[in-house]
């Protein structure tokens, strides 16, 4: 059948697509996977080194201190952040909650924030001349009104910044899923006597499944590039005894502190597979039983 | 040395240095002032020394324990500069170039500062250090160096400008023949009309030699780690003496120097020589 437009007509289409995905992709994931392989010292000196960078990870306990703190940051997103926003979410399609879009706006509005603002904010709060000291020291006369959180609670500050920022975010996703909820569905499984949480549990959760699967993704992926936040509230630095050091802020002091963008390359690669790992699960949770 | 100096209810400290990212420059100029370093003059590593370990010991017994004088007071911070207008700390180790930086943040301390040359580490030691240092280069491809040169040897050496980087920020030229120019002589508002140029100026000579290290960087963060984990470790231990915490301290200044050591024998380019 003829179309009607030349043969080369797409090959011209997707050319500007392709030119800038082989420029700002495919290039430097190349030129990266090359680096992972070579020792660097600045953008001039570079010594191949194979497979060295890689083995070095997984004997460098700073790295592996990165991996924890960012699994302890990501579970926390996952599983304290989620349920909070999937909560808000009902709560805010229920039609009887008055104001609800001005609700819906008011939990989405830190989304508009920008990270570094945040992190600047929460400092603020959590210093220990800050609101959160003044504010408990002023209701417990017997909490330490110099309580270092910055020192002590790194990770928890991080996760109450993170979920301030992004409850809403993910509220509006799960807001969107619950607007495809069947309500005949729903209204059937009342009159055949399910009460609320089977009505949740047998109704809800499998018609929300798909999108909830990847909020989970988008919260793991977030979760794991966690960077300007921690890096900000800490003072340019991975926090009292590394304690907010994640992998990407690992990689970002290999890359640009000590000038081995090799190693830095390594570090991103294994954290390219672990996220590709996570989204392969993703899609295989997301699929069961759709067959 | 601590109390309620001015009355408000809250206790007021003397210093503000504490264990966290922040002050890490000021702890390698302490460390310098001490007599201590973190690499000598051949670039050579030396983080576990007695001096590194006895300045570190006696900071964590200013930070906790019946005699502490300090308080987290970060500078270029909002909070930490409240405090410093409240009140609430007193004093801050001040190279030349942060007086003009107090003086635009915070103008309400005009006239009720002053400067001194920083307590020796003992009887006669060293008054001042080093805090940072900037450089000016020029890349090896330029087009047009001997331009790039004659702009930066104006910006070094020019008397003018010397005079303005003075006048505006309080940092003095380091070209010594203009030292004896009298607007280092003139009285400055913000402290107090104190000479501020003239007191720093006498203070050159004592400057310690501050070597550079590409892992510098990460021997000063993996140097304050320490100071941070000596304090919890005083606090544990309820050991708040310097002599007390001194085999801690070197314990822990091994570990940093043994991780910086890793690090730098890593580096095909720039192995350390054992």
């Amino acid at each position: 059948m003829n179309s009607g437009y030349p043969k080369w007509a797409p090959y011209v289409l997707v050319a500007p697509f392709v030119t800038i995905f082989a420029i700002f992709m495919a290039y430097p994931m190349l030129y990266s996977a090359v680096m992972a392989m070579q020792q660097t010292y600045g953008p001039k000196a570079s010594e191949f080194v194979f497979l060295d960078n890689f083995k070095n990870l997984m004997v460098d306990p700073f790295f592996w201190k990165a991996v924890r703190n960012t699994f302890v940051f990501a579970a926390g997103s996952v599983l304290i952040q989620l349920p909070l926003a999937l909560g808000l979410a009902m709560l805010l399609n229920r039609p009887e909650v008055r104001g609800r879009v001005i609700f819906r706006l008011i939990f989405f509005s830190p989304a508009l924030v920008g990270t570094v603002f945040i992190a600047l904010m929460f400092g603020l709060m959590f210093n220990r001349e800050g609101l959160v000291n003044f504010t408990l020291h002023g209701v417990f006369s017997a909490f330490d009104p110099e309580f270092p959180w910055l020192e002590r609670f790194v990770m928890g500050s991080l996760i109450i910044a993170s979920l301030w920022q992004y409850v809403g975010f993910n509220m509006i996703y799960f807001l969107a899923a619950l607007q495809n909820v069947s309500r005949d569905l729903a209204e059937a499984a009342m009159v055949d006597g399910a009460g609320p949480i089977a009505r949740f549990l047998n109704v809800t959760i499998p018609a929300i499944r798909p999108i909830a699967s990847f909020v989970v993704l988008l919260s793991l992926i977030g979760s794991f590039q966690l960077f300007e936040l921690a890096w900000v509230l800490l003072n340019n630095s991975s926090g009292p005894n590394d304690q907010g050091m994640t992998v990407v802020m690992y990689l970002y002091q290999n890359g640009f502190v000590s000038f081995d963008l090799g190693y830095a390359s390594a570090i991103g690669w294994v954290l390219a597979i672990l996220l590709m790992g996570f989204a392969l699960v993703q899609h295989k949770v997301s699929t069961i039983g759709e067959d | 040395m601590v109390g309620d100096r001015d009355g408000d209810g809250i206790t007021d400290y003397v210093i503000s240095i504490w264990s966290t990212g922040a002050f890490r420059d000021q702890l390698e100029a302490l460390l310098l002032q001490a007599g201590g370093a973190l690499f000598d003059e051949n670039d050579q590593m030396r983080i576990n020394t007695e001096v590194n370990a006895r300045v570190l010991s006696t900071l964590v017994s200013w930070m906790v324990g019946p005699g502490r004088i300090a308080i987290d007071a970060p500078e270029f911070d909002p909070q930490g500069n409240q405090m410093r207008l409240d009140g609430r700390v007193i004093a801050a180790l001040m190279p030349d170039w942060l007086g003009g930086v107090w003086e635009q943040d915070m103008p309400g301390l005009s006239g009720k500062m002053r400067l001194m040359p920083l307590p020796a580490w003992e009887p006669g030691g060293r008054r001042t250090s080093v805090w940072g240092g900037t450089m000016l280069g020029i890349p090896k491809t330029t087009e047009d160096f001997d331009n790039s040169w004659a702009f930066a040897t104006h910006l070094y050496l020019s008397e003018e400008l010397a005079e303005g980087l003075y006048k505006n920020n309080y940092i003095i030229s380091p070209v010594k023949e203009y030292w004896d120019r009298s607007f280092y002589d003139e009285p400055v508002e913000f402290f107090g009309g104190q000479p501020v140029g003239r007191l720093y100026i006498n203070l050159a000579p004592q400057v310690p030699m501050r070597t550079s290290s590409p892992f510098n960087t990460y021997a000063k963060d993996r140097v304050a780690n320490a100071l941070f984990l000596l304090k919890e470790y005083a606090i544990e231990q309820q050991k708040y003496t310097p002599e007390e915490l001194m085999d801690e301290a070197h314990r822990l200044l091994q570990e940093a120097e043994d991780l910086v050591t890793k690090k730098a024998d890593r580096n095909v380019f720039l192995r350390s020589e054992k």
